[in-house]
């Protein structure tokens, strides 16, 4: 596998740093060959700069490219904003070679060059894709048999499409096939691609982006899946902390919300507090205690098996 | 200056189809949203009203009008050459000003909260590129000045 720098972004560092642990004790655990680069700069969000300046947008982008392409690294990042913007402007510079120099032509003044060499990719397609499904079932010790999950995709982990190219953009499958292979059941529900709508917290629309988590919420509750799970930033702050803040306003959904590599560590046989899961807004303590009661009673009937085996029962 | 912005051919197949409206989560959970009336305005040439009005931030650039669009074009780029014609007259969220502020001072949109990483054992964040992110900021701005003055002694 080739080595890869990881791109935490600038949500993940500053407002969710048990996000990032959980992300790097699953890394340092597998064993894969990651890295950190010095330099990056946000990525930078799309919203609010490149509906300023698309220029700058694209120049920035560039630069924190052009880190891992000198390097020779890929680049993962546990953030789908993160990716989406990258490689959205890795494909603009592709398609347009005036413009791929001229943003050189600007960055050899301080040193550095994009090729777009490297090759860019969110976490969860990574995981499903070049880790692989031999290699996660072999690091796992336990299973979520028995446990519901509402996958909830993020639209930019496969979107666009034409930048990204890694899972189809309107019916994705790669998260539900890691949630399969770690045994936990993916729901199917009615807004399971629908937008998280967090954007319209960065615009002063807070009501708004709260009206936007209800919709998901509402469905979720009315199904009563055991947690969501998400690998994305700002899908955690709408549906952890929104949550939180409407469920103290009196609106309660009891969603808890995982991070995808919270789960697979969990499977793997890293403690609650190793990944920080006390630290979400959502109490997961009910998921956890569900998991335990399902994974003892699996024990016993385990034993009980391998007992019965013992005095020669035919099973 | 619109023009500039957009392909007025694919927006003209757009206002006629308008597949994307059903598949658009503002359009569906947005009472009031509906870029269908966006375009027609900016075909129309009356689309200076939208420019103040609070829908156009409302577009969640999620892609999924792109991705649906047999022109691979959709609800999404009409919405973008929106909010940029705002933006350009400083029309625009006092938070879009404020991240857009905290971007070309630092380079980021957040510093890493070192107290909580401290406590969760977390190793010492790796150097920013804020240094060079402004010194190629500054470069950009150069470099935009001497076109809009040479664009100027063109004209």
């Amino acid at each position: 596998m080739k080595e890869f720098a990881v791109f935490w972004g600038c949500t993940i560092p500053a407002r969710f740093p048990f996000i990032e642990k959980s992300v790097r004790v699953v890394l340092e655990r597998m064993g894969l060959p990651w890295t950190e680069c010095d330099g990056f700069t946000c990525c930078p969000e799309k919203s609010l700069i490149n509906n300023i300046d698309h220029g700058l947008w694209v120049l920035t982008g560039a630069r924190n490219i052009a880190i891992v392409d000198e390097q020779g690294l890929d680049l993962v990042s546990p953030c789908t904003g993160c990716i989406s913007n990258l490689a959205t402007i890795k494909g603009e510079l592709h398609v347009d070679h005036r413009k791929k120099e001229e943003v050189n032509s600007m960055l050899k003044e301080v040193g550095r060059r994009f090729t777009g060499s490297a090759g860019l990719n969110h976490l969860v397609p990574f995981f499903h894709d070049k880790v692989g499904a031999f290699r996660i079932k072999g690091a796992t010790k336990r299973d979520f048999r028995g446990m519901r999950f509402a996958i909830h995709y993020g639209c930019h982990m496969m979107r666009p499409y034409h930048a990204l190219k890694n899972d189809d953009p309107l019916e994705p499958k790669k998260f539900d096939a890691l949630i399969g292979w770690l045994g936990g059941e993916s729901v199917n529900y009615m807004t399971k691609l629908t937008c998280c709508g967090q954007g319209l917290d960065r615009v002063d629309q807070h009501p708004t982006a709260l009206q936007m988590a209800r919709v998901k919420l509402r469905e979720l509750n009315s199904l009563g899946v055991d947690a969501m799970v998400l690998c994305c930033p700002s899908c955690f702050l709408q549906f952890d902390n929104n949550q939180f803040l409407m469920e103290k306003d009196g609106e309660s959904f009891g969603i808890p919300v995982l991070y995808f590599t919270d789960l697979l560590g969990l499977a793997m046989g890293c403690s609650p507090e190793e990944l920080g899961l006390g630290q979400h807004r959502i109490s997961v303590d009910g998921f956890l205690e569900k998991w335990e009661r399902l994974n003892a009673a699996r024990d016993t009937e385990k034993r009980l098996e391998e007992e019965l085996k013992e005095e020669g029962a035919f099973i | 200056m619109i023009e500039e912005h957009l392909d007025f051919n694919l927006l003209r197949k757009c206002a006629d189809c308008g597949a994307c409206y059903n598949v658009c989560p503002s359009c569906l959970y947005i009472e009031g949203y509906d870029p269908r009336a966006v375009i027609k305005d900016i075909l129309e040439g009356g689309f200076e009203r939208w420019l103040h009005s609070e829908h156009i931030w409302q577009c969640l650039e999620c892609h999924q009008c792109l991705e649906l669009c047999f022109q691979h074009y959709g609800f999404e780029n009409a919405m973008t050459t929106m909010r940029l014609l705002a933006t350009k007259k400083g029309i625009h969220p006092a938070q879009v000003k404020r991240g857009w502020d905290m971007f070309i001072k630092t380079g980021r949109l957040g510093e890493p909260a070192m107290g909580q990483r401290k406590r969760l054992g977390l190793p010492e964040p790796r150097p920013s590129g804020k240094e060079e992110f402004l010194r190629l900021l500054a470069i950009y701005r150069e470099r935009k000045a001497q076109e809009k003055k040479g664009g100027e002694a063109e004209r």
